[in-house]
């Protein structure tokens, strides 16, 4: 027989903000089923609103773990990725979001903990210890990480250099990376709209890559960074 | 009958309102003469205004009627159900957790059905679910661990504290309940205080260290004279009004609410957790401040069954019957 191997759960003993911002936080029942009820209606709107189109979804890994990652210049971008996502795989998907924005308030955690399983990154006050939580949350788990290399949502629609923060949780680990391009995105939902406008989304989904053999300090980190937006934005021309 | 309620619900009510108005009265005398840290101060008032949110919540279901008590009871259940299976990993066990989930979901329907054929009836059915319904998956790796947490929880948090909710369905529900809850919270601070002022040798270091054996019979003397005395205003004029009835009744509510206090413990202490959850500030989870209730609930429900101090007559299968 094997060991008693059951532990409390990672975000066990805290109150219910800090659980919602919690890196080691798990979705129990409750989470699960409002998390589930919020991917079927975000999947149902694009197909329908937005008429999104998947393209190279057979490049998408079988199983955790992988982070997906894309260009950013809308709020649909994140909604875009996960539903890409064959449903088996869709409950081990966690946006990596902006803790300022995502986390800020009670009521703004409580819902993307409980429908986004977003997790958050604190952009001023990112140290290396939350970088190395998510890296074994992410081998670990094993996890799916949505993120966005550019460390900002674009106003304009261009594509900014993408930062090396991602680097530190994939170099030197068989975690295979997917590069992404999202078109259509910025002009169906813009920087200053209030509302999203029925416009096309289609979501290129290129091979990934894996980084095991590049060493995990700041050089292999930029040359992770580098390449991955060589990927990205070879992904946009065709 | 005082204002629609039997008297003993009337002055617990009244007692327990009474008791949360003069508390913040003694606080501010003890802060005047200096008795209170400023630690100390911040942990009293966090405790106060708990309760002050706590009492309510717990008082007003079990007066409201019939059905808010069994609804409320439910709530506490699947609540404290949530804590368990987060502190114990449960929860991870997705199939486990939503049988275990909706079998306290059947135990509140049948007990608001008054339907005790079918809540009897939920106790094995829900537990063949859990171990039959695991096969499934094909993992025979960790089968006994996640069956065995499923099935514990499930007599836990449906069955036994079901017994406690079924006690709604008696003539005498409404007193029998507030005064259980009454004596069970009042049993912990009797321990407490007489542990303090006689406790020396430890009633069991491993499992929970500041309990004292002085405590453990300082609180089932003090806690079977106050059931005993509630007891005897609520069964009035019944077989069950004699002290070869009541002081049996009151040790076994003391006995049973200090042991699932110290299950709990036990519990905690394997999982190598302080609290089981962080629900109520100062007090830890629903869990750390119910736990006494869980025994308390069957071995009362059967005395009482057993020496016909329940009145298990009334209208049956109100939502199903014809």
């Amino acid at each position: 027989m094997d060991e008693w191997k059951y532990q409390p759960a990672g975000d066990q003993g805290l109150e219910p903000t800090a659980s919602f911002r919690s890196l080691k936080r798990e979705a129990g029942l409750i989470a699960s089923m409002t998390q589930a009820a919020w991917r079927v209606a975000v999947r149902a709107y694009l197909r329908g609103y937005h008429r999104l189109r998947v393209e190279g979804a057979e490049h998408i890994p079988a199983k955790p773990p992988f982070v997906m990652i894309a260009n950013h210049s809308s709020h649909l971008d994140v909604l875009t990725l996960g539903a890409a996502l064959p449903w088996q795989l869709r409950r081990h998907a966690f946006p990596i979001a902006a803790g300022d924005v995502f986390f800020e308030t009670p009521a703004v955690s409580a819902f993307s903990a409980m429908m986004l399983n977003a997790l958050p990154m604190w952009r001023k006050r990112c140290g290396s210890h939350a970088m190395q939580e998510l890296r074994d949350r992410l081998i670990g788990d094993p996890a799916i990480y949505l993120l966005f290399p550019e460390g900002k949502r674009s106003r304009d629609g261009s594509m900014s250099p993408f930062k090396p923060g991602l680097g530190m949780m994939i170099a030197g680990a068989p975690v295979p990376v997917v590069p992404c391009w999202i078109d259509g995105a910025f002009h169906a939902f813009r920087p200053e709209s209030k509302f999203p406008q029925p416009k096309p989304i289609t979501l290129r989904i290129g091979p990934p890559l894996i980084f095991a053999d590049v060493a995990n300090e700041r050089v292999g980190w930029q040359d992770i960074a580098a390449r991955l937006e060589a990927a990205v934005t070879a992904l946009r021309g065709k | 009958m005082i204002f629609g309620m039997h008297p003993v619900s009337f002055w617990i009510v009244v007692s327990i309102a009474a008791v949360l108005a003069i508390t913040p009265l003694i606080f501010l005398v003890l802060e005047k003469a200096g008795k209170l840290t400023p630690a100390l101060r911040a942990d009293v008032w966090t405790r106060y205004k708990s309760w002050l949110a706590l009492a309510p919540l717990m008082i007003v279901p079990l007066v409201a009627g019939r059905l808010p008590a069994v609804l409320g009871v439910g709530v506490l259940s699947a609540l404290c159900y949530r804590e368990f299976a987060r502190a114990t990993g449960l929860f991870r066990e997705r199939l486990v957790s939503a049988l275990v989930a909706l079998g306290i979901v059947l135990v509140t329907f049948a007990i608001a059905d008054n339907w005790l054929g079918f809540f009897d009836a939920l106790m094995s059915l829900v537990v063949c679910a859990v171990v039959i319904f695991s096969l499934f998956s094909d993992q025979p790796k960790g089968y006994i661990q996640r069956v065995a947490l499923g099935v514990l929880a499930f007599m836990f948090f449906g069955v036994s504290l079901g017994h406690f909710s079924f006690l709604a369905n008696d003539r005498l529900g409404t007193p029998l309940q507030l005064s259980i809850l009454v004596c069970v919270e009042l049993n912990d601070i009797f321990a407490y205080c007489t542990g303090k002022a006689f406790g020396r040798r430890k009633l069991s270091p491993n499992t929970s260290p500041n309990k004292t054996i002085g405590g453990a019979l300082g609180a089932a003397v003090l806690t079977t004279a106050l059931f005993a005395t509630l007891g005897h205003f609520i069964f009035k004029n019944t077989a069950l009004d004699s002290a070869v009835h009541l002081v049996p009744l009151g040790l076994l509510l003391s006995l049973t609410g200090q042991w699932g206090d110290l299950v709990m413990s036990s519990i905690k202490r394997d999982l190598g957790i302080k609290d089981m959850a962080a629900t109520i500030p100062g007090h830890g989870g629903l869990l750390d401040r119910f736990d006494s209730l869980i025994f308390v609930g069957p071995a009362m429900f059967h005395y009482l069954a057993y020496f016909g101090g329940l009145s298990l007559d009334l209208p049956a299968r109100i939502f199903t019957g014809h």
